[in-house]
C-alpha cells in the first residue's frame, strides 16, 4: 500500500518534469520562430494582452498579402519575401511580471522551442534579465516597448530596441513646457513630480527631476507613491500645498484613474499636467472618466491618435487592430504601448527577410543593418536606425492632451492638429 | 525498515546527481534549481512552522536580506558573495531575533498578522531606499565565472549542484531538528504552548531558536538566488506572495517532516511551470485560477501532506 | 506650510478612508469572532461585489445604490456555499491549512475575474452618489461620506444584532464554546453558515459603496484586503467595536502620515502602528482574548 503511494508521488514528480520539459509547439519548418515575452497575468495584464494583440496584427499581415494595401514593407507579400516566403510564428509566454520567470522562459523558449529571436517584456526589469540570457546564448533580442535607459546602457551586442525611451520621451515632455512657456506665456517656473515606486516610475521621477534642473526649473518636490494605493489623497493633498505650476505624473492605468478622481476630490488644479504615459494615455482613462474629467491632462506618447487620420498606414493599421481586440473580446485603439509593439514587430521581419537564414549572427546583422524611413513606418519617426549599443536612433515621442474626450496631438508643431489648452480648466469650471 | 530507507535515499541521490545529464537541456536545469530554492525554503519555513508551529506568513523578509546583504557587499565594497552570503546569515538572524521576540508573546493569527506587517514594511521601505537600488533593483557585476566569484556563466550545471548542496544542508538541519531535543520542545510548544512552559521550557527561547535557524536558512537561498538571477529587487525578493508559497510548500509536502517540504517543492513548482507554459501565454490567468483551486483542494482533502498520506497508511 | 486648513482636510479624509476601511473589515470581524477562521479571500470577494455593481450599472443602468440590497443577496449565498465547500471542511484543520484555504479562493476569485472580464480598469460613471461637498474650505466627497454613514449604520446593526437578539446571541454562544452552545440545542453548522452569510452580505455593502468612487480592477481587493484584517487585528480580533476604531486608526495614520511626513511611506507608517500596538498590548485595542 505504502509504495503504491510512493510510486505514485514519485511518477507525478516525474511526469511534471518530463512534461514541463517538453516543448509547447511543433516545430515547423519554412517558419520563423519568435518568442514574446509578456505579463499575461497579474496587474499589467491588459499590456500584455494588447501586446499580443499587436503581434498578431503584425503577423496577419506579414504572413499573408490579406492587407496588401497597407503599403508598408512586408505587407503586400505573404511571408518573408526574401526569404523564400517563410512564415513568422509567434510563441508566446508569460512572465507574471516576475523578473526570475522571464529568465526561465527565455533559456526555455531558447533552448526547446528553438526560437530565432526574442522578444519582450514590457517590464523594464524583467527585460533586463530576460535579455541577459539572450545575451549570453547569443540569440538577438529585440525589444518594442519597454523604456528604461539602462537597457541598452549595458554594452551588449545582442539587444536591439526600436522603441525611445524615457529619456527622449521625458524631453518630449520638457520640449512641450518650454513650447507652453514660449508660444502660450505659460508660468512654468515649478515642476512637481509624482511617480509609482516600481522601475517605471523611479526610473521617470530621475530623469524628469534631472531634465527639471537642468532646464533651470524648481522642483518643489518627487514624491513616489505605492502603486495601487487604496488612496492618493495625501499625495494630492501635499501638491496642492505646495502649489506647483506644472504636474508631472507617472501612473499606470489604475493609478491613473484614482489620480484624477482624488485630485477633483480635494480641488486641486495644476495649471499643467503632463504625464509620462501609460496610464494617463490609456484608452480605459477616459472611458472610465468621462471626456470632462480628463480634459487638458497631457502626456508624452508615441503618437496621437489623432495622427491616424493623418497618417494613413497608422489608420488602417488601427482599424486592423480594432478589429482583432474586438473578435478577442475588447474593442480597443492603439494606444502608446502597442503601437510601438506593432511597429517593432514589423521592423523585426524587414530585417529577418533581409537575413535570409536562421543563424543567430546573420539576423543580428540584418538587424544591425536595418534602415527604415518615415515612409517605411506607421509612426512618425525619422526611422529605425540602431546605434552600436542597439538603441534606435531615429524615434521620436509627441505630446498629446485630451480635448474634448478625444486624444490630440499638441507638440511637437509639426504634427499638432489642436493648439494646446492652457491653463487645464479648473475642476469647478468643467461641464 | 533502516535498509529500505538507505536504499530509498541512494537511489534519490544518485537520481538528483543524474539529472542534469539525462535531461541536458537548460530549462530543466533552472526547473530544478528554482525546485531546490523553493524547497530550502519551504524546509528552513518549516523549522519554525512546521515544527514550532507558529505561522511567519513574512518569512521573504530573510530572503531578500539575504540577497541584498550579499549583494550590496559585493557591489560597494567588492567583498566576496560566500563571505557576503555568511553576513547575510548574520544579518538575518539579528533581524529574526529583534523582530520575532516581540512578536512570540502573541498568539496564532496576531502572530501571524504581525509577520505580514514586518514584511510589508520592510518591502515598502525598500522600494524607497536609494543606496540599496531602491525600486531599480541591483544589476549584480558580471565576474569571471567560478566557483570563487559564485557565478557561472556557461552552464547551469555547477549552479544545480550547489543547489543540491544547499538543501542537503536544510534537510540535515530538518533532521537535527527532528530527532533532538530541540525538536520534541518544538512540538511541545506547538501542541500545548502553556502545557510545555508548565514543564519548564521556555516557549520563547526554543521559539527564538527555531527563528533563528530559519531565518539563516532562508538568506542563504537568498544569496543563491541573487549569484544565480544576477538582478535582485524588492518585488522579487520581498512580496508575500513568496512568504504565502513558502508555507504552501511545506503544507503540500507536510508539516513538521523531515522530507515534506522537499517533496512539496518538487510537486508544486514543475505544476505551476507546467500549467503557466501550456495555458498562461493566452493571457486568461486560468492557470492561476488553476493554482489557486489547488491550493483550496491541497488543504481540504489533505492538510497533512503527502507524507501524511503515507503517516495513514501506516496504521 | 501646513496650516490649520491642511490639518482639517488630512483629517477628515483619514476619518472617511478609515470608516471605509472600517466597513471593509466589519464582514471579516464577524467571520474571525465566530470561529476564529481568517477569510484571506476578504478583499477579492470584495472585489467581485464591485464588479457586479459595476455590470448591473453598465447592463442595466441600475445605480450601485439601489442594487446594492440585491448584490448583498448573492453576496450572502456566496459566503454560505463557501462555507459548505471549503471551510466546513477545515474547520478542524491546523491554522494554516484554514489560511491557505482561503488564500488560495483568494487567488481563484482574482483570476477568475480577470479571465472573466479582462484586466482592464472599470468606473460606474455619475452613480447617484456622486461629487464633493465644502465645509469651510475642507472637502468632503459625497460617496465617501455615504460609505462612512454605511459603515457606521452597519457596525451598530452588527453590534445590536450579536449582543442584543437571540440569533445573535446564539451566534455568540457558539463561538465560546460550541460543545455547550450544542447541548443547549444551537446547530452550530447552521450558525457558522449564517456568519460566512451575514460576513459576506457586509462585503456585497462595502463593495457596492466603494464601487461608487473607486476603479476596479480583478486586483483591487488585495491592499484592501491586507488593511481589513490589520484593522481587525488592531482593534483585537473578536471586537465588533474594536474592528471599527481599528479602522478608523488606520485611516487616521494614513492620512497623517501621507501628509505631513511623506506619502512614500504612509502604508510603512499603517504597519508600525498595529506592530506598536500589539506589542505593548498583544490582544490589541479591544480584544478579548
Amino acid at each position: 500500500m505504502k509504495t503504491r503511494k510512493f510510486c505514485a508521488t514519485v511518477l507525478i514528480i516525474t511526469l511534471s518534469l518530463v512534461l514541463t520539459g517538453m516543448p509547447v509547439c511543433a516545430d515547423n519548418p519554412k517558419e520563423i520562430k519568435i518568442g514574446a515575452i509578456y505579463p499575461m497575468t497579474g496587474g499589467a495584464a491588459q499590456a500584455g494582452w494588447d501586446s499580443r494583440q499587436a503581434i498578431e496584427v503584425a503577423l496577419e499581415i506579414i504572413n499573408t498579402t490579406k492587407h496588401k494595401d497597407l503599403g508598408i514593407p512586408l505587407a503586400d507579400t505573404e511571408g518573408l519575401p526574401n526569404f523564400g516566403g517563410a512564415k513568422i510564428s509567434v510563441v508566446f509566454a508569460d512572465h507574471q511580471g516576475k523578473p526570475d520567470i522571464g529568465m526561465g522562459e527565455a533559456d526555455r523558449l531558447i533552448s526547446q522551442e528553438k526560437v530565432a529571436v526574442l522578444t519582450g517584456c514590457f517590464h523594464s526589469n524583467v527585460t533586463l534579465t530576460a535579455s541577459q540570457v539572450a545575451e549570453r546564448k547569443q540569440i538577438p533580442f529585440y525589444n518594442f516597448e519597454s523604456s528604461s535607459p539602462r537597457l541598452h546602457q549595458r554594452g551588449f551586442k545582442w539587444f536591439f530596441r526600436s522603441t525611445p525611451h524615457d529619456e527622449t520621451f521625458s524631453a518630449a515632455i520638457f520640449g512641450f513646457l518650454k513650447y507652453l512657456k514660449e508660444k502660450h506665456g505659460a508660468k512654468v517656473q515649478t515642476v512637481a513630480i509624482l511617480h509609482e515606486d516600481t522601475l517605471y516610475g523611479k526610473d521617470s521621477g530621475t530623469i524628469e527631476n534631472d531634465l527639471a534642473i537642468k532646464a533651470g526649473y524648481k522642483v518643489l518636490a518627487v514624491i513616489p507613491y505605492r502603486r495601487a494605493a487604496t488612496s492618493l489623497t495625501a499625495e494630492v493633498q501635499r501638491l496642492k500645498a505646495l502649489n506647483p505650476d506644472v504636474l508631472l505624473p507617472t501612473c499606470y492605468a489604475a493609478d491613473a484613474i484614482l489620480l484624477a478622481k482624488n485630485m477633483k476630490d480635494l480641488d486641486f488644479n495644476p495649471p499643467i499636467v503632463v504625464a509620462q504615459g501609460t496610464g494617463q494615455i490609456d484608452p480605459s482613462f477616459v472611458e472610465t472618466l468621462g471626456a470632462s474629467m480628463v480634459e487638458g491632462i497631457s502626456s508624452r506618447n508615441a503618437i496621437g491618435p489623432d495622427l491616424m487620420e493623418s497618417i494613413p498606414k497608422l489608420k488602417k493599421a488601427n482599424a486592423l487592430f480594432r478589429e482583432r481586440t474586438k473578435a478577442a473580446g475588447k474593442e480597443r485603439d492603439f494606444s502608446g504601448p502597442s503601437v510601438r509593439c506593432f511597429q517593432g514587430m514589423m521592423a523585426l521581419a524587414e530585417a529577418l527577410s533581409r537575413a535570409k537564414s536562421l543563424s543567430p549572427e546573420d539576423i543580428r546583422k540584418a538587424i544591425q543593418e536595418t534602415d527604415l524611413k518615415t515612409d517605411q513606418l506607421v509612426v512618425p519617426w525619422r526611422g529605425i536606425k540602431f546605434a552600436p549599443d542597439g538603441q534606435n536612433m531615429f524615434g521620436d515621442a509627441v505630446c498629446v492632451q485630451w480635448q474634448g474626450g478625444k486624444m490630440v496631438t499638441v507638440w511637437p508643431e509639426q504634427f499638432a492638429t489642436q493648439k494646446a489648452i492652457y491653463p487645464i480648466p479648473k475642476w469647478a469650471d468643467r461641464k | 525498515m533502516k535498509k529500505t530507507q538507505y536504499l530509498g535515499l541512494a537511489i534519490a541521490g544518485i537520481a538528483a546527481v543524474a539529472y542534469p545529464h539525462i535531461f541536458r537541456l537548460p530549462f530543466p536545469h533552472h526547473l530544478m534549481i528554482m525546485v531546490f530554492i523553493y524547497a530550502t525554503l519551504g524546509l528552513a519555513w518549516n523549522l519554525i512552522g512546521g515544527y514550532a508551529g507558529q505561522v511567519s506568513l513574512g518569512h521573504a523578509v530573510y530572503f531578500g536580506l539575504g540577497a541584498y546583504t550579499s549583494t550590496l557587499l559585493l557591489m560597494k565594497w567588492g567583498i566576496n558573495p560566500w563571505l557576503g552570503l555568511c553576513a547575510g546569515v548574520v544579518v538575518s538572524c539579528l533581524v529574526a531575533l529583534l523582530v520575532g521576540y516581540p512578536c512570540f508573546k502573541l498568539g496564532g493569527h496576531y502572530f501571524a498578522i504581525a509577520t505580514i506587517a514586518v514584511g510589508e514594511m520592510v518591502q515598502q521601505s525598500w522600494l524607497n531606499w536609494d543606496w540599496a537600488g531602491s525600486a531599480i533593483g541591483l544589476n549584480l557585476p558580471i565576474l569571471e565565472e567560478g566557483l570563487k566569484n559564485f557565478e557561472f556563466h556557461s552552464s547551469k550545471l555547477p549552479y544545480y549542484y550547489l543547489g543540491l548542496v544547499m538543501v542537503g544542508i536544510a534537510l540535515l538541519a530538518s533532521y537535527a531538528v527532528d530527532r533532538s531535543k530541540i525538536g520534541y520542545y518544538f512540538r511541545a510548544i506547538k501542541g500545548d504552548q502553556d502545557a510545555a512552559r508548565s514543564l519548564g521550557i521556555s516557549h520563547t527561547r526554543y521559539k527564538a531558536y527555531a527563528m533563528v535557524l530559519s531565518a539563516a536558512l532562508t538568506s542563504i537561498a537568498g544569496t543563491f538566488y541573487a549569484q544565480y538571477v544576477l538582478f535582485i529587487d524588492p518585488d522579487s525578493v520581498f512580496p508575500m506572495m513568496l512568504s504565502i508559497n513558502m508555507c504552501l510548500i511545506a503544507t503540500l509536502g507536510g508539516l513538521g517532516t523531515i522530507w515534506g517540504p522537499l517533496i512539496g517543492a518538487m510537486i508544486l513548482i514543475p505544476i505551476s511551470e507546467f500549467t503557466r507554459i501550456q495555458m498562461g501565454g493566452g493571457g486568461t490567468g486560468i492557470d492561476i485560477m488553476v493554482y489557486g483551486l489547488l491550493i483550496i483542494i491541497i488543504c481540504l482533502y489533505q492538510p497533512r501532506g503527502i507524507i501524511g498520506m503515507f503517516k495513514l497508511f501506516r496504521k | 506650510m501646513y496650516t490649520a486648513e491642511i490639518l482639517a482636510q488630512t483629517l477628515a479624509s483619514g476619518l472617511l478612508m478609515g470608516c471605509i476601511y472600517a466597513l471593509i473589515a466589519v464582514g471579516l470581524c464577524m467571520i474571525w469572532g465566530l470561529m476564529e477562521i481568517v477569510n484571506f479571500a476578504h478583499g477579492d470577494m470584495m472585489m467581485h461585489s464591485m464588479f457586479m455593481a459595476f455590470w448591473l450599472w453598465s447592463l442595466f443602468g441600475i445605480d450601485p445604490l439601489i442594487a446594492m440590497p440585491l448584490i448583498m443577496v448573492i453576496l450572502f449565498v456566496t459566503g454560505v456555499l463557501v462555507y459548505f465547500i471549503i471551510i466546513k471542511r477545515v474547520l478542524k484543520a491546523p491554522m494554516l491549512a484554514q489560511i491557505l484555504s482561503t488564500f488560495g479562493l483568494g487567488i481563484f476569485l482574482r483570476y477568475l475575474a480577470q479571465f472573466l472580464w479582462t484586466p482592464d480598469s472599470r468606473m460606474v460613471q455619475e452613480p447617484w452618489l456622486d461629487g464633493r461637498i465644502d465645509i469651510a474650505g475642507v472637502f468632503i466627497g459625497v460617496p465617501q461620506l455615504a460609505a462612512s454613514g454605511v459603515a457606521i449604520i452597519a457596525f451598530i446593526l452588527l453590534y445590536f444584532f450579536v449582543n442584543r437578539t437571540e440569533l445573535g446571541g446564539a451566534l455568540l454562544a457558539v463561538s465560546e464554546d460550541r460543545e455547550a452552545a450544542s447541548l443547549m440545542g444551537i446547530n452550530s453548522d447552521k450558525m457558522f453558515a449564517l456568519g460566512w452569510g451575514i460576513g459576506a452580505a457586509c462585503l456585497g455593502v462595502s463593495g457596492a459603496m466603494m464601487a461608487n468612487f473607486y476603479p476596479i480592477t480583478p486586483e483591487v481587493g488585495l491592499l484592501f484586503g491586507l488593511i481589513a484584517y490589520v484593522a481587525v487585528a488592531l482593534g483585537g480580533f473578536g471586537s465588533i467595536v474594536g474592528a471599527f476604531v481599528g479602522g478608523v486608526t488606520i485611516g487616521l495614520v494614513e492620512a497623517l502620515s501621507g501628509v505631513l511626513v511623506a506619502p512614500a511611506f504612509k502604508y510603512v507608517f499603517v504597519f508600525g502602528v498595529y506592530l506598536a500596538v500589539v506589542f505593548i498590548r498583544p490582544q490589541g485595542l479591544w480584544g478579548r482574548y
